[in-house]
């Protein structure tokens, strides 16, 4: 029932992978870190992929950009993805930069038809090239727009029955956006159908008092392991991993807050079952 | 507010000289202000870029102090905007940008134009690499040998004694006062394996290597050698140089 966690492959934990079997089901790769075109980062992921399953999650896709995709980011995505063969590819329902600028960071778009359409347009030209559903991540954000005409929770949903993409939903994303804009975390869980979800993110947060940064450098914190209790609730299984990028501990470390994710999986939907 | 002009807006204000407030984030009843929200996007900008040049440029960046090389790294991020997906190249104007801005400290550009090209060097392009036994076969077919170079090799011109300068900073050392060098050095950069590696070439190395990467046969490499050193005995030169090559991995096959 529990089986399906994984951690995010890191350079620091090259030679830990592998060295041993490590108790992880599986291993997400960034995938713009191997889009290059050789050396180290693509002999690692290689023999790192002989022993795990794993999945590709991307960070500058600009799923949300008003000028539409890039063509030469898809074709070395869709390499890497035939060379990767993972279980799915995802990246974040966001905004990256416009006009041959970018960003490096994920924006949040305005929950509107209109970028509704857009998004739709972008998903169904990535699908194309990819020739199966793509995953989408809701993203942490501090600003909200005026020309918002519907939550985030609705727009996911929309962009699902619209695309049939599929959602990673992550727990520690939605805490923190909710807590910086003031809606419920609860209601997004809710709002999202359960068979759109493919994936969670669990992640650690920086609290400055007023607002809280997502900066995956800390360990996840009780508030989001009980989101994710909540979550497993109305889910049921989801393959979850924890993401961390910065302040990175040593491996075994992480499997062990991974080992917190197993129990709490465990404990919820035994629970669930019973009931 | 149409989708096109909010992110063109977005963008711009995030490349503005000042993060100044707009009307387009919603003013929340609880935590930030709205400009103060957008300021977490346009400090983050600057943050992710200055860091990722401190990661590229890490020897420059030791050379340069902590202080020096964050005023340098955030004027180029301020006049620079990315235009890469790869974070990872958003470096490739920096030595240019600053041999301009310190035109009278020519060994920094060099020093940052070195970890460039070690940096470009590690995830290059892999190819197969010839070794003794395909260079012989090649010789034993009796046709004229070009000689391919691996594509990760690149070079480099110093006119300072900046391969000291980083090597000292590599080996956690005090570097060198800069000097200027007699006569410009050239330094060839490629990888061998999993690491960049890079060493100075002689005049003469110079030359043939540049032969090589403009494609010349292996006789009219020697031609050129023999015109350009007639105090050399060429022969003998080039096949050691060539010997070296191959041990080097440096050429493909």
């Amino acid at each position: 029932m529990t089986s399906g966690f994984g951690l995010g492959l890191r350079t620091q934990h090259y030679n830990d992978f592998l060295a041993e079997p490590q108790p992880v089901d599986w291993l997400e790769v960034i995938s713009d870190n191997y889009m290059v075109e050789g050396g180290k980062p693509l002999v690692m992921l290689d023999k790192i992929r002989a022993n795990y399953p794993m999945v590709m999650h991307g960070v500058s896709m600009s799923i949300g950009s008003i000028n539409g995709l890039d063509k030469e980011y898809l074709r070395k995505l869709k390499i890497l993805e035939q060379r990767v063969e993972p279980m799915w590819v995802s990246d974040h329902l966001c905004w990256s930069g416009v006009h041959g600028r970018n960003l490096h960071d994920l924006l949040p778009l305005p929950y509107t038809q209109e970028a509704l359409a857009v998004v739709t347009r972008n998903v169904e030209q990535a699908q194309e090239v990819l020739q199966r559903p793509l995953v989408l991540e809701n993203v942490s954000s501090y600003v909200e727009y005026e020309q918002s005409e519907m939550t985030e929770w609705e727009f996911l949903r929309e962009v699902y029955k619209a695309t049939g993409c599929r959602l990673l939903l992550d727990i520690n994303n939605i805490y923190v956006s909710s807590f910086n804009h003031g809606f419920s975390p609860i209601k997004f869980i809710e709002g999202v159908p359960v068979e759109s979800v493919t994936q969670f993110h669990l992640a650690g947060h920086l609290n400055n008092g007023d607002h809280l940064i997502d900066t995956h450098d800390h360990p996840v914190c009780d508030d989001v392991w009980d989101l994710y209790r909540h979550a497993l609730l109305h889910f049921g299984y989801v393959p979850t991993m924890i993401e961390r990028d910065d302040n990175i501990p040593s491996l075994p470390e992480l499997i062990a807050e991974l080992d917190v994710a197993r129990a709490i999986a465990n404990d919820v939907l035994n629970k669930k079952i019973a009931l | 507010m149409k989708l096109a002009e909010l992110q063109n807006d977005f963008q711009h204000a995030l490349f503005d000289t000042e993060c100044k407030g707009v009307d387009w984030i919603s003013e929340s009843a609880r935590g930030l202000s709205a400009r103060d929200r957008l300021d977490i996007y346009y400090n983050a900008y600057r943050i992710r870029l200055i860091d990722v040049l401190l990661d590229t440029f890490a020897h420059t960046a030791i050379y340069l102090g902590d202080d020096w090389f964050n005023q340098l790294a955030g004027d180029y991020v301020q006049t620079h905007p990315s235009i890469h997906k790869n974070i990872g190249l958003y470096g490739k104007d920096f030595p240019c940008f600053l041999a301009e801005q310190l035109p009278e400290d020519k060994e920094i550009s060099e020093l940052a134009l070195m970890d460039w090209k070690l940096r470009r060097a590690f995830d290059g392009a892999d190819s197969a690499v010839m070794i003794q036994d395909d260079l012989q076969q090649l010789a034993s077919e009796g046709s004229s040998i070009y000689l391919q170079p691996v594509p990760t090799l690149t070079m480099c011109t110093q006119h300072f004694n900046t391969l000291d300068i980083w090597n000292a900073i590599n080996q956690g050392q005090t570097p060198p006062v800069v000097e200027p060098l007699p006569e410009p050095i050239d330094i060839l950069i490629w990888r061998k394996g999993y690491s960049p590696h890079f060493r100075s070439l002689a005049r003469i190395e110079s030359v043939a290597i540049a032969c090589v990467c403009s494609g010349g046969a292996l006789e009219a490499i020697g031609a050129v050698l023999e015109k350009d050193f007639p105090d050399v005995d060429v022969a003998i030169e080039f096949g050691v140089m060539l010997h070296r090559w191959l041990d080097e991995e440096i050429i493909s096959i």
